[in-house]
């Protein structure tokens, strides 16, 4: 796998999400191509197929050759999520601790809104006459107090075979401080057992709590079959077609894996495709020139909200899926039902909504003239003439303009008793209203400022709103990249290589013994090692970064620091948990006492950075391509604007707000006293008024 | 003033996000791991007159009660009331209190030198003093035994902090340490909220913001009325029980009568029991919020909870019973017992307005609390939450198979048995389902568990076993109650013993069992689909007897599926007889 860190020829990345697949080619120069073709949910490896196929006719090349020219090749897929949410997974048997059947149906109790108590939890992945009890114990301190019985998991596998469960999870209580005894389990059912599919708890996640990691074994058996399968199809396909070396896929954690290291651990691609935002802002970054983002990625039913500070996104044990609880390194991503197929309506009492429904790709809005009846926001825009009537997206669908007033005005502006105008720019305040909250609450909540950063509006809807929530923010800046809907896929080009290993170590901080933590960390260092050799990544080529979690005494949530060599000794380590502990919290305790709760590694394999092309620079004023009464705000209401063409745009313009710019699937909006520039890359930057 | 509609829904979307914003900088400042962990707290917004607009992701049994407070607090100081002032009270019988633990900030608010608002947060504090460690004293009879009462106190003056005050605060409790930080968090989140209010009610006009609060409140009070007459006009009764005093066995009747006359309601408690000896008295405030806990969880958890939801519901407390004490009867213990009956007494009224949407009972919590020494010296104190009880069922769900207590509606969450041996000198041995205790229905109760815990040292102990007695987990339309609970004790070279339904008690190292009891079903068990009851058996929560007994269902040969012709026989022949029964 030496080509893996090869610099020549393409790089490859595409996003298969439910409806569209994208495509993004960049090489080496930083030209781009991109293309969208619809998914084949059926046979999503045929839709990739496809696609790349018109991407090689794009540039004038045959499928053979395009891929005997990729030098890498990433893939974010929904495969397993949609595994999950079809209900397509394994019958899955569970291995765990005698008396200690239940606590994956259990969940300990764990729901989203307690209020909601009327709605059902999502069914139990593993039902109780397939989690079958093993006798064998570890106390607290990782003693073996009783011995694993064997002839238990022969009977629980003789009842596995009767009932034609394909994958088996192991889940032991204590296994973190010593998984011998699911180590031993694994060997038995290996050798008694003809199935292929087996997840065992510690080694897909060695953490501490026995629901959250047997819930995340419990998940990786239940997609494997399905993800691996698909996944090692379509890699022997993409090889036989000429493909030098094997895919890449994008992991939770926001980097990138080589497929053959993912198939035993399915679970890690749950969350593929918002994650692959890590790349994009560490991409544009560069270009905007500050690691301070924020972005609001706003498709069609939801709004993804990524905080990026000082280059460094966070990364959490924690990730629900579907009400699914699961441990597995994952980027935060905040995410609300607020996009452009978000449904309006009044309620029962007579007071406005705007979402979380929405109306998905069929019907959609009002105004694609699918049958869709609710208002969503874009029948709101069209009517403030943000967007105009007609062919949109390439033409992938028609926007019925007299649809989305009739819609508006019969579900919102009659009951309200306003105009039609009045209900849709409700509407659309209410929306970026609960953007607004949706941005606060991933930076407040963590201690950030909002207004030190710059939001970077993405996604088909965000550009439309990204000017008016980063004003309301209080941000100077707002970034809209050309490439606005291609988000994902966009940043698996520029994803890295990441490994995560962690371990479990309980100790105070004043009295661990640095030659031992020394050693665990060497332990994971050459895992690290290890897999990012096997990854084809020479040892320049290589990061590792040691981290910390750190608590005090009795607190039930850690605080990661990543140590660097200034900061190896307790002391320094104290003072770094105490900083971050500040930022999180607003205090820390003098004299409190801090104990260590895992060390961690985490293995970069570094591919090289592709430069940003330079566009060509402009060389005559932009002129409109007609002018439009639109809705401006509250306070200025309508007014004639200006609108250009996103084509004409070129590095060196710079424009004066109001106005806006009709992109293929975007449209921007810039406000009256606010100004737009276009950077050397040829993307946009909105300069905001001060408020 | 002719409201604004598409402002009146962006100022109700405001003010609810400065409520949660609160709440995640409390999170995020606070010391004990009751607020960052447990959550125990609530911020609300009021209007200058102390009526609750806005209250968002507190916990349930908060829910309406913050408008006491601030009302008490206009009783003492109205009309002298100064910008920068901030005021602490918890006084259940004076400032508006629910029970001592929940201290209440009160930060007014002020735009153009005129009193247009209070920000506030109401949160339970580690210790405040009085005869046990943790606030809770299980052996209480007057409230001067439960910890320092503070009727409403002028803790900021015109900005200015009266440090005698806090010293006088920081020498009554156990963890001073814990208690400055967590005041300050709570003071830190509620200027923050009140920086907002302001701004928003400077931004609108105080006139038209006035208006746009009646608006809210006008709303919400729209929408319950219309959930109120979707019942039938017409007198509801419901009663439910607790069986112990905490010193005796005795019984204490809930009695309400609900009174259903178009969009008005009324919930009269006429005829419940006494104030009891121990502290499970209600105060007014915590009786409120459990009634308005019931009804916002019976009608539609979308309805806002701020004080116009409400405004058609009148609620009579008799004084001097139990869920209206008089002073000085002890009552921490009041969020969960009685507000846990007085949810189900009303549940169980309701029920007969539209059995549809009834709600089975949740098994009561009877989990106990240990504190000692470590073998390293440091104190603990465990509450052993993995005894925590099963859910009621409702139509559409079985009841929640374990789940948090009932007047949290399931907030507070079970801990890992990993991470609690980790916390404790403690060895868990078991954590699984009981087999046939769920209340039977077409939607059963939830299993509920076994809990068992070597405990490794001595400790002292609080037990406060609710429905180990007597079964109480009724179920609903045609369900059946959920089986009770059972504490066990086995002292190390001792005999075994069933403790008290409460007790303080010292114990050597033992192991504890705890049978949790379990919630009722909803329905008539006969009309569970025969695949979900073979399902039950499969996975041993339901023996084949009672499938057979109670369900129904016969199992064909081989136990994986039902006899469908041999149940539908025995189904029809139980019909018969039931109806037999009911003649």
């Amino acid at each position: 796998m030496t080509a893996i860190a090869a610099n020549a020829g393409w790089r490859i990345g595409i996003d298969v999400g439910g409806t569209f697949t994208d495509f993004v080619l960049t090489n080496a120069e930083g030209a781009i191509r991109v293309l969208k073709v619809p998914s084949v949910p059926t046979d999503p490896a045929r839709g990739v197929m496809n696609g790349l196929g018109l991407a090689a006719e794009m540039l004038g090349l045959s499928l053979g050759e395009l891929l005997a020219r990729c030098a890498i090749l990433v893939h974010g897929s929904t495969i397993a999520t949609n595994t999950l949410l079809e209900k397509k997974g394994a019958t899955v048997g569970m291995l765990t601790t005698r008396g200690f059947r239940d606590s994956l149906e259990i969940r300990r109790g764990i729901r989203e809104n307690p209020w909601d108590h009327r709605t059902p939890y999502p069914e139990v992945l593993v039902p109780r006459y397939l989690r079958l009890p093993v006798s064998g114990r570890f106390d607290r301190q990782g003693r073996e107090v009783e011995p694993l019985n064997e002839a238990d998991i022969h009977t629980a596998l003789a009842t596995f075979r009767e009932e034609g469960v394909d994958s088996i999870a192991i889940c032991l209580i204590n296994s973190f401080l010593d998984p011998a005894h699911e180590r031993r389990a694994a060997e038995v059912v290996r050798e008694n057992w003809n199935g292929r599919w087996l997840s065992v708890s510690a080694e897909i996640t060695p953490i501490m709590g026995e629901y959250e990691r047997g819930s995340t074994a419990a998940m990786n058996a239940y997609v494997a079959p399905r993800t691996v399968g698909y996944l090692l199809a379509l890699d022997a396909e993409l090889g036989k077609q000429g493909l030098p070396q094997r895919m890449l896929l994008i992991q939770n954690n926001g980097g990138a894996i080589p497929v053959a290291q993912v198939a035993t651990k399915p679970v890690t691609l749950l969350l593929s495709g918002p994650a692959a935002g890590v790349g994009t802002l560490e991409y544009f970054s560069r270009a905007i020139g500050s690691d301070n983002l924020i972005s609001m990625e706003i498709g069609g039913t939801s709004c993804d909200v990524i905080l990026m500070s000082e280059g460094r996104v966070a990364v959490s044990d924690q990730l629900t899926v579907a009400g699914y609880h699961l441990a597995v390194p994952s980027v935060e991503v905040h995410t609300i039902g607020a996009g452009g197929g978000t449904i309006a309506g009044v309620d029962e009492g007579g007071l406005l909504f705007v979402g979380p429904r929405g109306a998905g790709a069929s019907p959609g809005p009002a105004a694609y003239g699918l049958g869709g009846a609710d208002p969503t926001s874009t029948d709101a825009q069209l009517v403030l003439g943000r967007m105009k009537p007609g062919p949109y997206a390439g033409g992938s669908v028609t926007l019925d303009g007299a649809k989305a007033r009739a819609a508006v005005a019969e579900k919102v502006a009659r009951p309200l008793g306003i105009d039609v105008e009045a209900a849709a720019a409700g509407m659309i305040r209410l929306l970026e209203q609960n953007l607004l909250h949706a941005v606060q609450r991933i930076s407040i909540e963590r201690g950030h400022d909002p207004r030190r950063f710059t939001l970077v509006a993405c996604g088909g809807a965000g550009p439309m709103h990204g000017a008016t929530v980063g004003r309301m923010l209080g941000c100077r800046r707002v970034y809209v990249p050309r490439l606005s809907g291609v988000f994902c896929a966009l940043g698996m080009l520029h994803s890295n290589v990441r490994h995560d290993f962690m371990r479990v170590y309980l100790d105070r901080l004043a009295e661990a013994e640095p030659k031992a933590i020394e050693r665990v960390f060497a332990e994971l260092e050459t895992q690290a090692n290890a897999a990012l050799t096997t990854d084809g990544f020479a040892a320049a080529d290589r990061r590792l970064t040691r981290q910390i979690d750190l608590r005090y005494i009795a607190q039930q949530f850690d605080v990661r620091v990543t140590l660097d060599s200034a900061n190896q000794d307790p002391a320094a380590i104290r003072a770094a948990f105490e900083h971050e502990h500040d930022r999180l919290f607003g205090h820390h305790q003098p004299g409190g006492i801090v104990e260590i709760t895992k060390l961690r590694v985490v293995g970069i394999g570094i591919l090289p950075p592709l430069p940003h092309a330079e566009a060509a620079p402009a060389v005559a004023d932009s002129r409109a391509v007609e002018r439009r009464r639109c809705y401006l705000d509250a306070a200025r209401g309508f007014a004639e604007v200006p609108v250009h063409a996103g084509a004409s745009l070129a590095p060196g313009h710079r424009l004066q707000g109001p106005l806006l710019i009709e992109e293929l699937t975007t449209t921007v909006f810039v406000n009256a006293g606010d100004s737009l520039e276009v950077d050397a890359s040829g993307n946009f930057l909105i300069h905001l008024a001060p408020a | 003033m002719t409201l604004d509609p598409i402002s009146l829904a962006l100022v109700q979307n405001r003010l609810d996000h400065v409520s949660q914003q609160m709440g995640w900088v409390m999170i995020r400042t606070s010391r004990s791991p009751i607020f960052n962990q447990s959550h125990d707290f609530s911020c609300f917004i009021t209007d200058a007159a102390g009526v609750l607009v806005s209250q968002a992701d507190g916990i349930p049994i908060h829910t309406g009660g913050g408008g006491f407070a601030v009302r008490a607090l206009l009783k003492e100081f109205g009309g002298r009331i100064r910008e920068q002032d901030v005021f602490l009270q918890n006084d259940p019988y004076t400032a508006g209190g629910n029970h001592l633990p929940d201290w209440v900030i009160a930060r007014p608010v002020f735009v153009a030198g005129r009193l247009v608002a209070f920000a506030c947060n109401r949160a339970h504090q580690s210790d405040i003093g009085g005869g046990a460690a943790g606030t809770y004293n299980a052996a209480a009879t007057e409230m001067f035994h439960e910890g320092i009462r503070l009727p409403v106190l002028r803790l900021v003056e015109a900005g200015v902090m009266r440090d005698d005050l806090w010293q006088l605060l920081m020498i009554n409790t156990r963890t001073p340490e814990l208690l400055d930080g967590d005041l300050r968090a709570m003071l830190g989140a509620t200027q923050i909220g009140a920086e907002q209010v302001q701004d928003m009610i400077a931004g609108l006009g105080i006139e038209e913001a006035m208006a746009y609060f009646a608006g809210i409140l006008e709303h919400a009070h729209r929408r319950m009325s219309q959930a109120i007459e979707s019942l039938p006009a017409g007198v509801y009764l419901g009663e439910d029980f607790m069986d112990d005093d905490c010193f005796d066995p005795i019984h204490v009747p809930i009695k309400v009568k609900i009174t259903v006359q178009a969009e008005r309601m009324t919930v009269d408690f006429t005829g419940t029991g006494p104030q009891v000896k121990g502290f499970k008295n209600s105060s007014v405030a915590n009786t409120y919020s459990a009634v308005y806990t019931a009804l916002s969880a019976f009608f539609d958890h979308r309805i806002p909870r701020n004080e116009g939801t409400f405004r058609g519901v009148r609620i009579i407390a008799p004084e001097g019973s139990v869920v209206n004490a008089r002073a000085p009867a002890a009552m921490t213990m009041n969020t969960v017992f009685p507000a846990h009956q007085i949810i189900k007494a009303c549940w169980r009224a309701l029920e007969q307005g539209d059995p549809a949407r009834s709600c089975a009972a949740w098994g009561p919590n009877s989990l106990p609390t240990s504190a000692g020494r470590k073998a390293n010296g440091e104190t603990f104190v465990m509450y052993h939450w993995g005894a925590n009880s099963s859910g009621g069922a409702v139509k559409g769900r079985d009841g929640f198979q374990q789940i948090g207590p009932m007047i949290t509606l399931g907030g507070l969450t079970i801990p890992n048995v990993e991470i609690y041996e980790q916390l404790y000198p403690v060895y868990i041995l078991r954590h699984e389902f009981r087999c046939d205790a769920s209340g039977a229905g077409e939607f059963r109760g939830g299993n509920a568990v076994h809990y068992a815990v070597y405990n490794e040292t001595e400790a002292e102990y609080s037990f406060r076993a609710e429905g180990t007695r007597t079964p109480n987990s009724y179920g609903a339309n045609g369900g059946r109650m959920g089986a009770q609970g059972r504490v066990e004790v086995w002292p190390d070279g001792g005999v075994s013993f069933r403790p008290p339904a409460y007790a303080q008690l010292h114990l050597p190292p033992n192991r504890l069992e705890v049978d949790t009891p379990a919630g009722g079903g909803w329905g008539d068990p006969l009309r569970r689909p025969p695949e979900r009851v073979v399902r039950d058996v499969r996975d041993g929560v339901v023996s084949e007897g009672v499938a057979r007994d109670t369900y129904g269902v016969v199992l064909a040969p081989g136990r994986r599926a039902a006899d469908l012709a041999a149940s539908k026989a025995l189904r029809e022949r139980l019909r018969v007889v039931a109806a037999g029964h009911a003649d």
